[in-house]
């Protein structure tokens, strides 16, 4: 943003309140960058708006004027202005668009059953005509769980008009894929095949489960006496319930990897899983486990932050 | 690669702006639709770009519930109509230049002319 919040809203050093309000509307009005097209528009709405908001703070003002902080310190992060999802044609707020005379034409060029998932009433478009034509491609969002995307699997989807159709969602499906499905579009004119339905998936965020390329992380809570003394313990995959060995003396943050447990690759071979563990007290320390700890305090203390101690001040 | 969504502290969060009861009006004004799942909502991303969107609009045009929604309904048509213009646009850029200078002609007659008879 420019160095001078003042001559980014237009104002002068002594403008008031309301006289630096009004320039940022009067800015906004005419360079929000949902509202205009102009690129030079948006920088002047960029550099107004993080004005404003050093500017509408007194003491950020006060500061700012004494020279102790400089315009930088109050831009935003990058931000994502509605139009970045409004043009989208499955932006769910925006209504059917009626050309009236031309609705057929705007439906065969982009499908009606663009919008909002099943909510749309996609309608095939209206016949009358005396020419062959494959039918429409209806586009459709479909929202999966993690896990349903993950394993594979079928889920069952009511199409607008009414139709049930069995979806099998293969193993290791990503966001944003898309599924066709031959045949299943609005129907052909003529003697022209029917269209298909495009199902654009879209996965579900699942806090137990952190993606990250072909690979899952998990976190699997262990009890202290399962942290001393290792063991076995039941932890969830992809694939359903594991055994898994933690070791003697496990640490919280410690990773161990369950190879080929993660997600299907592009070249069909899995990533792994990583199994973070988290030592978790006992609801409430008993005076058993208190006096035990003390005990063996006076013999065996250990100092967990030795070596970062060295590192840092 | 998840898309993403947040619950009702997570968008209060984002949007320093936006308090408690500015979330409860646009909510139940309709102009902001969070989806519900498992009965409670959840905030997608465009969402929080139409709350900021909103916020900004109230504070710089001083608009009611009523009016915001109805500028926001026409952003909603003029952006749409614009993605689709788009890849109208696009489409032509891609056809010969031939079917372009037909299109050309038949668009003049029914938009160009008519205005300049004017």
């Amino acid at each position: 943003m420019a160095d001078d919040p003042y001559a980014a809203l237009g104002v002068s050093r002594t403008a008031t309140d309301a006289e630096i309000k009004k320039a940022y509307r009067k800015i906004a009005r005419t360079d929000h960058p949902d509202l205009t097209d102009d690129p030079a528009a948006h920088e002047r709405f960029k550099a107004a708006s993080a004005a404003y908001d050093l500017l509408r703070d007194p003491e950020q003002r006060a500061r700012f004027d004494r020279g102790e902080i400089d315009a930088q310190g109050q831009e935003r992060p990058q931000r994502r202005y509605y139009r970045d999802f409004s043009e989208s044609p499955d932006n769910p707020y925006r209504g059917q668009a009626d050309f009236g005379d031309f609705s057929d034409v705007f439906a065969d060029l982009f499908g009606e059953g663009g919008r909002g998932g099943f909510r749309a009433g996609a309608r095939p478009g209206a016949g009358g005509r005396s020419f062959d034509m494959r039918g429409q491609d209806y586009r459709y969002t479909l929202e999966v769980d993690f896990l349903t995307a993950a394993r594979g699997g079928t889920t069952r989807i009511t199409l607008p008009e009414g139709q049930v159709l069995d979806v099998n969602i293969p193993a290791g499906t990503r966001d944003g894929q898309t599924i066709r499905l031959r045949g299943k579009g609005g129907p052909g004119m003529g003697e022209a095949p029917p269209g298909d339905a495009l199902l654009t998936l879209s996965v579900r965020e699942d806090p137990d489960w952190r993606p990250e390329g072909d690979d899952v992380t998990t976190v699997l809570p262990i009890s202290l006496d399962e942290a001393v003394l290792g063991g076995r313990v039941e932890v969830q995959t992809i694939d359903g319930p594991v055994m898994l060995t933690i070791p003697r003396g496990a640490s919280s943050g410690q990773k161990l990897r369950l190879r080929g447990r993660g997600l299907q690759g592009a070249g069909g071979k899995r990533g792994d899983q990583h199994v973070e563990l988290r030592v978790v007290m006992p609801p409430k320390v008993d005076d058993e486990l208190a006096r035990f700890i003390e005990t063996w305090r006076k013999d065996h203390a250990y100092d967990p932050r030795a070596t970062r101690r060295r590192g840092g001040r | 690669m998840t898309s993403r969504s947040m619950s009702r502290d997570e968008i209060l969060a984002l949007i320093p702006e936006l308090s408690d009861a500015a979330l409860d009006a646009l909510t139940d004004a309709g102009i902001v639709q969070p989806v519900l799942e498992e009965g409670a909502p959840r905030f997608r991303d465009i969402d929080a770009a139409r709350v900021q969107l909103a916020l900004e609009l109230e504070d710089a045009f001083q608009l009611d519930a009523d009016a915001l929604a109805l500028v926001l309904s026409l952003i909603d048509q003029l952006h749409g109509l614009k993605g689709e213009m788009r890849a109208v646009l696009g489409a032509l850029a891609a056809e010969p230049p031939e079917t372009r200078a037909r299109l050309r002609g038949v668009i003049r007659q029914t938009r160009v002319l008519r205005i300049r008879r004017r």
